[in-house]
């Protein structure tokens, strides 16, 4: 038993209980003190992860539970996540009514489920730690409960949710009639015999149920609406928490535990990809809604990290992770400056981002360095991970000619997406505000959490060997058979 | 003489009943009732299954199981929670009524 090892997901939800009953006897006015506490003891947590060496794989729990080298770099990049989010949420709050405790609580949980998620090796493990998650979303989406679009959103996350858990428990009870364990290894070292039809059909149910948490076609109809529903901080924890704990548990199950199915799945998960990136890049071009253009630019970079996954080698799910933690810098930032720059209850149009760099030149700035890193720009680090997923399919393009399709459809998609995230910039810059508007005050949380994610985007840039070594050990620490 | 593949029909038929009922029904209520005719067809094959596979594995299957009724039931108390907000702003539990976002 080695219960240690699971530290820092404890420790995160404890800091959640702990935050719940200590608003049992905080006055209203000192909300905010909570808020900040938070925010504290998720940094903490995070700076204690760093105690933890990756050395080699160590399991808890009989087996259900891995502690290795991508565990703890999806936690440090969770962690990281859930500390930009608060700071968000702790801005974001000041318009909801009551519940800034409970925000923050139920922010830290579906931190904890999601790092829960990086460390799962059982398929009870990866259920039960994709339902934290995902019922803690259904109301962190709805929480501005007299906003109608945020209820509409809920309940269309809730409905599609739902029935994705539905096929994801239903393949999962397939796979453990086919192989006879719950585990994800079989009894014969890594990976599951999958000669069976019951087996192949349950990881094909299991796809479209993680397909789901990462939006990738045909399961990404939510993502727009609940991205443009949901509150600015939940909307931005849905898109760098939420779908890089889905690409976890896909990176697992695919690589680690059933590496022939996809090698035989290889042309629809490529298929996938390709309609991925055209899906999103197509749909996002005539959006004027910033939140809804991010939610179909989200569809998009699913496409684009898949490209990591069907090359099926250990170069591509490093690529996956540096990507990953590019792209939850730029998007953190995107949905920041989202939070900040809209008076409450008034819809994000990107028209209305007319004359930001007069209102206040820092978040402009920080709006457009997020788009032109999330267009792949150099010197920004989204041009860098574009560049590793490109590579690797480019590579493979040698050997089989349908690489070079899918290359090529990613490289018109990045095209595409130049037209409308350079909208967005050119509506900070260059558009005419139909009104004076006042100044926007920023709070020195929000600022520090926005300067943490532009020295992200900037630095993993500029200098992206850290990063890149670190995702190289991480993606080394997968048990491809 | 019932076998595990009788237990499957059921499962499987379990599993297309609901998930014809959530694609056609236009009642939040019923929907999440529809999914939850899903959720434990499931069950019932992993039961079944669990069954077949002897003590070790079954008892897991059955433990398994317990856990996935009580996330069921968490699921459909959040999801009572939102239909009763939104009812409140509408008086209706229908889901295509005047949705303020589009498709």
């Amino acid at each position: 038993m080695n219960a240690i090892l699971t530290m820092p997901e404890m420790a995160v939800t404890a800091l959640a209980l702990g935050l719940l009953v200590l608003d049992l006897w905080t006055p209203a006015d000192r909300k905010g003190d909570l808020g900040i506490a938070a925010i504290g003891g998720l940094a903490l947590i995070l700076a204690g992860s760093f105690l933890f060496g990756a050395g080699a794989p160590q399991y808890a729990f009989g087996g259900m539970y891995v502690l290795d080298g991508m565990a703890l770099f999806f936690k440090r990049l969770m962690l990281g996540v859930g500390v930009v989010a608060l700071a968000a949420a702790l801005e974001y709050s000041k318009r909801f009514a009551a519940g800034t405790a409970e925000y923050c609580a139920l922010i830290l949980l579906a931190v904890s489920g999601m790092m829960w998620a990086a460390s799962a090796n059982h398929w009870a493990l990866l259920f039960v730690s994709v339902e934290l998650m995902t019922v803690t979303f259904y109301v962190l989406v709805s929480f501005e409960r007299t906003r109608m679009p945020s209820l509409e959103a809920g309940v269309k996350y809730l409905i599609l949710g739902a029935l994705a858990s539905a096929f994801l428990v239903y393949g999962v009870a397939l796979v453990f009639g086919g192989t006879g364990t719950l585990g994800f290894a079989g009894d014969s070292g890594p990976g599951l015999g999958t000669g069976s039809v019951l087996v192949r059909v349950g990881l094909a149910l299991v796809l479209a149920g993680l397909g789901f948490k990462i939006g990738m076609v045909p399961c990404q109809f939510w993502a727009p609406d609940v991205y443009q529903g949901a509150p600015a901080p939940t909307a931005a924890l849905l898109a760098a928490g939420s779908k890089a704990a889905g690409f976890a548990l896909l990176l697992r199950v695919l690589l680690e535990a059933a590496p022939d199915w996809a090698l035989e799945m290889r042309p629809v998960l490529m298929l996938i990809a390709g309609a991925s990136i055209l899906y999103g890049n197509l749909c996002a071009i005539p959006q004027r809604n910033l939140k809804r253009l991010l939610g179909y630019s989200s569809i998009a970079h699913a496409g684009y990290m898949l490209l990591g996954i069907v090359v099926l080698e250990r170069a591509g799910a490093a690529a996956i992770l540096f990507y990953l933690a590019g792209y939850a810098c730029a998007v953190l930032a995107a949905f920041l400056v989202a939070a900040l720059a809209f008076d409450p209850g008034e819809p994000e149009e990107i028209p209305a981002l007319a004359g930001l760099h007069r209102r206040s030149p820092y978040l402009a700035a920080a709006l457009a360095l997020s788009m032109i890193s999330l267009a792949g720009i150099p010197p920004l680090v989204g041009f860098f991970g574009k560049f590793l997923l490109l590579k690797g399919v480019v590579l493979a393009a040698f050997d089989s000619r349908s690489f070079g399709w899918l290359a090529g459809v990613a490289l018109a998609g990045i095209v595409t997406s130049f037209y409308y995230y350079f909208g967005v910039v050119r509506a900070i810059y260059w558009s005419a505000p139909a009104a004076e508007r006042p100044p926007i005050a920023v709070s020195r949380v929000a600022g520090a959490a926005l300067g943490a994610c532009l020295v992200g985007i900037v630095a993993a840039g500029v200098f992206p060997s850290p990063l890149l070594e670190a995702a190289r050990l991480a993606a080394g620490a997968l048990r491809i058979p | 003489m019932i076998t595990a593949h009788h237990y499957l029909a059921v499962a499987a038929m379990l599993f297309g009943i609901g998930l014809a009922g959530a694609l056609t029904r236009r009642n939040s209520i019923l929907v999440l009732m529809s999914i939850e005719l899903m959720l434990n067809a499931a069950n019932l094959n992993l039961v079944a299954f669990g069954r077949q596979a002897g003590w070790e594995q079954g008892s897991q299957a059955a433990l398994w199981v317990m856990c996935a009724i009580a996330i069921a039931a968490a699921e459909s108390g959040v999801g009572l929670a939102l239909i009763l907000a939104i009812y409140r702003h509408r008086r209706s539990a229908h889901l295509d009524e005047s949705p303020p976002l589009k498709g």
